[in-house]
């Protein structure tokens, strides 16, 4: 076991993107949108592309901004599907991100001779490499690795957005008729959550890969809600468990020689099964109705 | 049988909703009094959820218009309050009691600010209205069906507004609770308030409403109760439903009322 500044960079940018990604599942989940978060994280993709070869560089803004378009258009496809078309929800979010997936690689295929760009890249990702690939200004002045910083900006975004607009997006997730009555404007709000997922989920592409993202998202939170059932504490549970899964697929990648993000992920899983066989094994008579009890004294 | 009046609360005029060309309302018109607690009966899929969603905005007619306090709806959003149908909402949210009812405050708040201690307050005393102070704490999975329903009237409260639309909120309340909610609205109506009500019971509806709308896909009747309450048009709203007409009868006799009599 080592802790050097790179372990400790690794973890660090780890936990920012799973804590970023789980703030924002609780959201998604509450809004029984979980998997709309998975159709958002594939249907970024030709938004990517799109970027890219507009700008000619994976790291710039441009690509952050086809993204969220995409991730926006994902959305409303979504939405419309269902609501115009009459399409049940699973079926539209299974049409929409499939398409929109597929016209991303045709894109990929068509573009990939001029764009230094594959699947592989998009779909998996990998932290590992982070520390070799710093950020660097014109005057040579050595800032520290890139995605450290994509990492922190996202964290604080995430966090202002949900700080910002706490109440509306409690009482939109909520009823959201009753929101639309008062005039707080439900779509709006909506639609601005779906942007923050798909800012959330390009960010955090380099380090953990379109698929994983996917986990970070829904697996955090569905564990915290399987022992809080309170909000305050179920984002408090869900930021816990993000440091944890980061430090111990760290180490366990580490040690098994595998990737970090494959491990943070499995070690979120396997949070999820102890809870569940916990949770789920108690007789009903020690659930009871009692208040949230404070899991892991957090 | 459509009594229309002067300088309404609300006014409908004659709107027509429909679901996907069938239309579901047609033709409504009507116009309601201030400091009233009003009553909205009719069968099932009369199309009275309907109207209250399209008088809220939240279903767009297909054609007519409805005018709040005589001003558009968007103008008058703050002095308007709308309790939906228990089953509406997901009760397994992670929330509070007083979260809940914290929710009736956000409206005037507007955006980005947080509730203090004076949506607090008022909150708890909405709370205590509706006999819901010993739940300020309780996770809101754990309620039954009638308490959920006052939470969702405390909400309404939390509001301050000038007109209620409550949208089935005596479904699953015993009838104590009954009795004791309707009080609380009464006291609303007398202090100017105007209380919309979709009502199913047509014996409570008797004891309760100062005034009845009756509604079968048209508008049957819009009135005093004394006046709309009546076999005929009691029959015209529910249709060939004999079983229930004759029940509804003898309720009015044994009761001695008989409107058309005094």
């Amino acid at each position: 076991m080592i802790f050097d500044s790179n372990a400790f960079l690794i973890i660090f940018t780890g936990a920012l993107i799973a804590i970023s990604c789980g703030f924002l599942g609780v959201f998604m989940m509450l809004r029984k949108m979980s998997m709309t978060g998975d159709a958002i994280s594939h249907a970024v993709l030709p938004g990517i592309v799109i970027g890219y070869f507009v700008s000619g560089s994976q790291r710039s803004l441009e690509v952050i901004i086809g993204a969220g378009l995409l991730g926006i258009l994902a959305t409303l496809m979504i939405e419309g599907l269902r609501k115009k078309a009459k399409v049940q929800l699973d079926a539209s979010i299974g049409i929409t991100f499939t398409l929109l997936f597929a016209i991303g690689i045709i894109l990929i295929n068509l573009f990939a001779y001029k764009v230094d760009l594959d699947q592989e890249c998009v779909l998996y990702g990998e932290i590992a490499y982070l520390p070799i690939d710093l950020w660097i200004t014109k005057s040579g002045l050595n800032l520290g690795p890139r995605v450290t910083w994509l990492a922190i900006l996202n964290f604080l975004f995430v966090v202002g957005f949900i700080y910002l607009l706490f109440k509306e997006l409690i009482l939109t997730s909520f009823d959201e008729g009753f929101s639309s009555v008062m005039g707080i404007p439900a779509k709006g709000i909506n639609l601005a959550l779906m942007s923050m997922v798909s800012y959330t989920t390009v960010s955090s592409f380099e380090s953990v890969g379109a698929i994983l993202v996917v986990a970070l998202l829904v697996v955090p939170p569905a564990t915290a809600f399987l022992w809080s059932k309170s909000l305050m504490p179920l984002l408090r549970l869900t930021a816990a468990l993000g440091i944890l899964i980061a430090v111990l697929g760290y180490y366990l990648a580490y040690w098994l020689d595998s990737s970090i993000a494959g491990m943070m992920v499995t070690v979120a899983g396997g949070f999820f099964l102890i809870s569940a066989l916990i949770k789920g094994k108690k007789p009903s008579w020690l659930k009871g109705t009692t208040k949230v009890e404070s899991p892991l004294g957090i | 049988m459509i009594t229309q009046v002067e300088n309404p609360v609300l006014e409908i005029h004659d709107l027509t909703v429909s679901y996907d060309q069938t239309p579901v309302l047609w033709n409504v018109d009507f116009s309601l009094p201030a400091g009233k607690l009003i009553g909205i009966l009719g069968p099932n899929g009369a199309g009275k959820s309907t109207l209250i969603k399209a008088i809220m905005g939240l279903i767009s007619p297909t054609s007519g218009y409805v005018k709040i306090f005589d001003k558009p709806l968007n103008d008058v959003r703050a002095r308007i309050s709308y309790v939906p149908q228990r089953e509406s909402v997901d009760w397994n949210f992670p929330a509070s009691v007083l979260d809940v009812v914290l929710m009736g405050t956000y409206g005037k708040l507007g955006l980005f600010k947080r509730p203090g201690k004076k949506e607090k307050d008022l909150a708890l005393e909405c709370l205590e209205q509706v006999g819901m102070s010993g739940f300020v704490k309780r996770q809101i999975s754990e309620l039954s069906g009638g308490q959920q329903q006052r939470v969702f009237i405390a909400r309404a409260l939390a509001q301050q507004a000038d007109l209620y639309l409550m949208d089935e909120p005596f479904a699953g309340v015993d009838m104590a609770t009954e009795t004791a909610i309707f009080q609380l609205l009464r006291d609303m109506a007398a202090s100017g308030k105007t209380v919309l009500v979709v009502h199913h019971d047509i014996h409570s509806a008797m004891n309760f409403f100062d005034w009845v709308i009756m509604l079968n896909l048209h508008l049957v009747a819009s009135g005093p109760k004394e006046l709309v309450m009546t076999e005929d048009l009691l029959r015209k709203t529910y249709g060939g439903k004999l079983n229930l007409l004759t029940k509804v009868t003898d309720l009015i006799s044994k009761k001695e009322f008989n409107p058309l009599k005094s």
